[in-house]
């Protein structure tokens, strides 16, 4: 066994293919700049919009060329990829090896845009991503992320905290193992970390860390936000005040402090993350049942019947996850994982707060809310259906932003060694664990922190989008 | 920049193509346009919303944004083609030459910016001036637009001053560089009908006084007539008619203009014997216009074969001086056939009194401090002793400018709030203090409202459909989804929208079709009192009559009571049995609806009345100029409320009116007005509106 190349049989075929696309594209990109600001004067007397019809030769040719060394360099990528796959075993490169090992993911990504492709008419907000390419592209790295976390067991080369190999400490990407056993994976793909665990697999488990409870912790904060932002814009006076006072304050303290504070033994063991969890994850509860409360109000039974089975369902996970105190011992929570919960949970939900009162102090205003309140309807039917719905807009493109913070803040956490075991293979972590030796070993550290990069350009891109996409209807 | 000085017309449009580009097609906003300003003209440019009137004007000053863009045809201005200009050129043209005055004054001016400092900077750029130099060209400016005291507002921010002192800013910064063509663009549409007056009046004088030519924009004929020398008529992206005002108002040759003038209420109109006639149909959207004539779907002379044969054409109209019609037909259209009015039923007989209030009292306590509760409280007197009451099957109309407490009296009436002081009386019952969570599902269900906005009035996320039906299940109608949904579909035929509709979103639904989605809400639970917050101002006009007329048939056939709320008095006339004329809070005038417009009036109604804009040639109005604004209810005057802006005041011995509140002096038949003038001073006072004289 020897060490992998990165390409494998395809590097001297689309190395160089790459290096010219990189080279045309790079040319390509300065002459459009000189030819773009020399011909500004002649372009900006029309509309941009119809600058194709008019812009000059030059400032036409130059755009032609950038559009084709970007089609260029995006198809040998694609090369990369798909060759990769395509290979027998002993001619795959790293990226070959790569590529295959994400086969699921590259299927179910297919599947998924194939589907929604085709039924995107049908689909609102969703489909029409499909008409915005920042948008794509932004939700097709999500939906990467979120396929690896699914695949995870499929994917990962190796145990990502228990496979220690002896020899494999510190390795660069590649490496073969010493003496593989039978049908075990014979390579270290992206290499070993300090300990000598499998990179590659601890950035795929990791994901699987980070998307469980990155999306969850924004869903509970905005639960807390929406419950407690709505009557404070939509009734406002002292009950307002105090509630934006109080979110002040919290947004006022300094972030890392607070989980410092949060995670100290002594707290831990006052039992303050436990109450907070206690009580914040009271308000998905009261959410779903003010909810069902107002809208079935008319509808007696239907109302009993859905507050019922919110009351069974939510009460069997409230006591499963704030109080580990599950009576058919199926849910629980880590401690660790706990309090980084109802941290981010508790740091993300002032501001929450503070976007749903201002959303909501615009849309009281509207005649149709006006039209609910003459028909008499309770304060908290016209809270959440006549003014939530109608400001999903912004508070959608907020929570995908919000989720790529919340990564962020996880992978802050780890890396300050706060909350999570320190050998979970979470992104923040890994990098904290490999910072000592950065540039030296720089695999280990650089992996996870181009795994959160793309995960959170991803959630960028696909809040863009659907912020584009809301504002054309 | 030096004047350049030209003889000739001033704007000369030759059939302009205006086009807007979208991802998916070209959207062709104006086609084959012509127009010609000569110099010292104004002309008026009427049509209704999405026409592209507004884009004509925007060609002009050759700023169409990104996706716009000149198709074909030319602009002229002072004979130089203002696609051939540089970019350096046009901005030395625009608010030097050409200036534009828009709809919203606080928008166009910068609110971190002193008044003095942004008028300034005209004649500073532009005519390169010395600061001292601009500001005394500032201040003689704002003396030209009448506004008092000049020098405090040269040192105020635009937040300081009232919308219609902001848009007299902004016509005076307009005015600063002496532009050759001053464009205005529904210029009064966002304020008051006696503050629109005053600018009205301004901007003509003004015209005159500098010899400057206006293209001025506006949905509302009578404005136009006010205001203009010719005028042009625009659909659907096309002029269809123009000609001088006396032409095109009295012997139009476009049926779209015959058909526009028979949609709008006018002063001897009247609902059961000159009934206001709708135009049928939607207007087309821009993508889908029929072949031929825009107009011809929803015309009454259309022929099959010669209207949407071929694309028309502008034609004059013999004997006329530039006269012009788009019409194939127009020479065999007997234009004075008189309108076949559509058979009606009689007016419904009006019942027992079913609403009684007395002495209403709505104050607000302002607190400026919400957590702490302490500082000083400061009470805004919304409503003051309102008396009157209201008979089954009748409509009162509400009369009143911003801030008069006509919606606060609504508000307490719905009871949304509650009342200071006084009795509000439903069928013997006292609901004053019963707000909208105490009182019955029977009571909420009989007084409803109807709101202002179309676009604001439906829940954008909901199916229209769920909407009437949410409205059913809270009035508790119909005792199964089924029966409801029934139910529904009936609320649908009742105001005339076709059944599919249950399962549009809003947005897919026309501002027209919307508001009767909004009727339907209101009468769903059998309502008996309905309460029309200017339920027609936001619809185009050919719009207007339909919606009002549904409003009249539903009323006439559940002998609903309806109080009418509407700062327009011609539509006021036109329908309403009752007025009810209220300023400051205070019922100033009340009476059957011949009485309050005609003499003796309250100065009040007499000002009002004068400043409705009338589209008829045939008739002339005194013209009575407020001055000043409404004072705030906050600080009201002392005495009579309107004594700070009334022209009659002199005429009371002993400045009564300054010190004391008038009563109410009964003129006979329920009749009655809140002034001190005696009755042969009363008796003095003339009709606002009468036959001109030929």
């Amino acid at each position: 066994m020897e060490q992998l190349s990165w390409t494998g049989a395809l590097g001297p075929w689309l190395n160089p293919a790459i290096g010219a696309a990189v080279l045309a594209f790079g040319i390509a990109a300065i002459a459009h700049m000189f030819v773009a600001l020399l011909t500004a004067g002649q372009r900006l007397q029309h509309a941009p919009g119809t600058a194709a019809r008019h812009s000059p030769l030059a400032y036409r040719l130059t755009r032609g060329g950038l559009s084709l060394a970007l089609g260029a360099l995006v198809v040998v990528a694609l090369a990369y990829l798909v060759g990769g796959i395509l290979l027998p075993p002993d001619q795959k490169g790293i990226i070959g090896y790569l590529s295959t090992r994400f086969l699921p993911v590259w299927i179910a990504l297919g599947l998924t845009f194939a589907l929604s492709f085709a039924f995107r008419r049908r689909l609102g907000l969703y489909g029409h991503l499909f008409d915005n390419p920042v948008g794509m592209i932004g939700l097709g790295l999500v939906l990467f992320w979120v396929f690896t976390a699914v695949f995870a067991e499929m994917i990962v080369t190796f145990d990502p905290v228990r496979d220690v190999l002896p020899g494999m400490k510190n390795r660069a990407p590649g490496t073969p193992l010493a003496n593989p056993a039978q049908g075990q994976f014979d390579h270290y793909l992206l290499g070993g970390d300090m300990l000598a665990r499998d990179v590659f697999s601890r950035m795929v488990a990791g994901a699987r860390v980070v998307l469980a409870i990155a999306p969850a912790a924004t869903l509970f904060a905005f639960m807390v936000g929406i419950v407690l932002g709505l009557p404070a814009g939509y009734l406002g006076g002292r009950f307002d005040s105090i509630l934006s006072f109080a979110a002040n304050l919290v947004m006022a303290f300094p972030v890392i402090l607070l989980f410092f504070l949060l995670v100290t033994p002594e707290i831990v063991e006052m039992g303050v993350p436990a109450y907070m969890a206690a009580v914040l994850f009271l308000f998905p509860i009261i959410f779903l049942v003010i909810l069902w409360n107002a809208r079935y109000r008319t509808h007696p039974m239907r109302r009993n019947i859905l507050v019922g089975l919110t009351f069974l369902i939510g009460g069997w996970l409230y006591l499963g996850l704030a109080w580990d105190a599950d009576p058919l011992g199926l849910i629980s929570i880590p401690d660790g994982v706990l309090i980084v919960f109802v941290s981010v949970v508790f740091v993300n939900s002032p501001t929450v707060f503070r976007i749903v009162r201002g959303l909501t102090l615009d849309i009281r205003t509207r005649d149709y809310v006006a039209a609910a309140q003459t028909r008499g309807e309770g304060a908290w039917y016209i809270m959440l259906w006549e003014i939530l719905p109608n400001a999903r807009g912004p508070l959608l493109v907020d929570f995908c932003l919000r989720i790529g913070y919340t990564t962020i803040l996880l992978g802050t956490l780890g890396f300050f060694g706060l909350g999570l075991p320190p050998d979970s293979p979470d992104w923040g972590s890994s990098i904290n664990a490999g910072r000592g030796l950065l540039q030296v070993f720089p695999f280990p550290p650089l992996v996870p922190a181009v795994a959160i990069m793309s995960l959170v350009l991803g959630l960028n891109l696909l809040a863009d989008g659907l912020r584009e996409e809301s504002l054309k209807d | 920049m030096r004047k350049t000085d030209a003889d000739g017309p001033i704007l000369e449009i030759d059939s302009l193509s205006i086009s807007f580009f979208t991802r998916a097609r070209e959207i062709p906003a104006v086609m084959d346009f012509s127009l010609t300003v000569q110099p010292g003209e104004a002309v008026g440019l009427v049509g209704e919303s999405g026409c592209g009137k507004s884009t004509v004007a925007l060609g002009v000053m050759q700023d169409l944004g990104t996706n716009g863009r000149i198709v074909g045809g030319t602009i002229r201005f002072k004979g130089r083609d203002l696609a051939q200009l540089g970019r350096e050129e046009l901005r030395d043209l625009r608010g030097c030459e050409i200036a534009m005055i828009y709809q919203e004054p606080m928008a166009s001016l910068n609110p971190a910016m002193k008044i003095g400092r942004q008028l300034m900077e005209v004649p500073m750029i532009h005519g390169g001036l010395s600061a001292k130099q601009a500001r005394a060209m500032a201040l003689r400016m704002l003396e030209d637009v009448r506004l008092p005291d000049p020098r405090r507002i040269l040192n105020a921010y635009p937040h300081q001053l009232s919308g219609g002192q902001q848009q007299r800013i902004v016509i005076a910064m307009a005015l600063m560089s002496k532009p050759s063509l001053l464009i205005l663009d529904e210029p009064t549409t966002a304020l008051d009908v006696t503050v629109e007056a005053g600018i009205v009046d301004l901007v003509r004088d003004l015209g005159r006084k500098y010899g400057t030519s206006m293209l001025f924009i506006s949905h509302n004929l009578g404005l136009v007539m006010g205001v203009c020398d010719r005028v042009c008529v625009m659909y659907s992206g096309e002029a269809v008619e123009r000609g001088s005002i006396k032409d095109v108002f009295d012997d139009m040759r476009h049926p779209y203009t015959q058909a526009l003038f028979r949609s709008i209420p006018r002063p001897g109109a009247d609902k059961i014997r000159h009934p206001l006639v709708a135009i049928p149909g939607n207007f087309p959207l821009p993508h889908d216009r029929p072949g031929g004539c825009n107009f011809g779907p929803r015309c009454s002379y259309f022929e099959a074969g010669r209207c949407d044969a071929q694309n028309l054409h502008m034609a004059p109209v013999p004997g006329k001086d530039r006269h012009e019609t788009r019409c194939v037909r127009f020479r065999e259209i007997d234009w004075n056939q008189p309108l076949q009015a559509p058979d009606r039923a009689a007016r419904a007989q009006v019942g027992e009194v079913v609403l009684e209030m007395e002495g209403l009292r709505k104050y607000y306590e302002v607190t400026p401090n919400t957590l702490f509760g302490s500082g000083g409280k400061r009470v805004v007197k919304a409503n003051e002793t309102l008396s009157f009451d209201v008979r089954e099957a009748e409509t009162l109309a509400i009369v009143g400018e911003s801030g008069c407490g006509k919606s606060t009296f609504a508000k307490v009436l719905m009871g949304l709030e509650t009342a200071t002081d006084g009795k509000i009386t439903l069928d013997g019952r006292e609901i004053q203090d019963k707000p909208i969570h105490k009182r019955g599902r029977a009571l909420v269900a009989d007084v409803q409202m109807v709101f202002q906005n179309p676009f604001d009035t439906l829940n954008p996320s909901m199916s229209v459909g769920t909407q009437i039906m949410r409205a059913l299940e809270v009035f508790g109608i119909g005792r199964s989804d089924a029966e409801r949904r029934a139910r529904m579909l009936e609320m649908l035929d009742l105001v005339k929208l076709p059944r599919d509709f249950a399962n549009r979103r809003p947005r897919q639904l026309s501002g027209g079709q919307k508001q009767r989605v909004g009727i339907a809400r209101a009468f769903a639970g059998g309502a008996r009192i309905v309460v029309a917050d200017e339920p027609v101002s936001a619809l185009d006009v050919s719009v207007q009559a339909a919606v009002a007329d549904l409003l009249m048939d539903l009323q006439r056939e559940r002998k609903t009571t309806l109080l009418f709320i509407s700062h327009d008095l011609s539509i006021v006339r036109y329908l309403s049995d009752r007025v009810m004329v209220m300023y400051l809070g205070h019922v100033v005038e009340i009476g059957a609806t011949e009485q309050v417009f005609a003499p003796p009036y309250h100065p009040y109604t007499e000002a009002l009345l004068s400043a409705v804009p009338i589209a008829d040639t045939h008739l002339q109005k005194t013209r009575i100029v407020l001055e000043g604004d409404i004072p705030s209810a906050m600080d009201p005057p002392p005495g009579c409320p309107f004594q700070t802006r009334c022209r009659w005041k002199d005429r009371v011995p002993g400045r009564l009116c300054e010190r004391v509140l008038p009563p109410d002096i009964p003129l006979g038949e329920g009749h009655r007005i809140k002034c001190h003038l005696s009755a042969d001073v009363l008796a003095e006072m003339e009709p606002v509106i009468k036959p001109a004289a030929t």
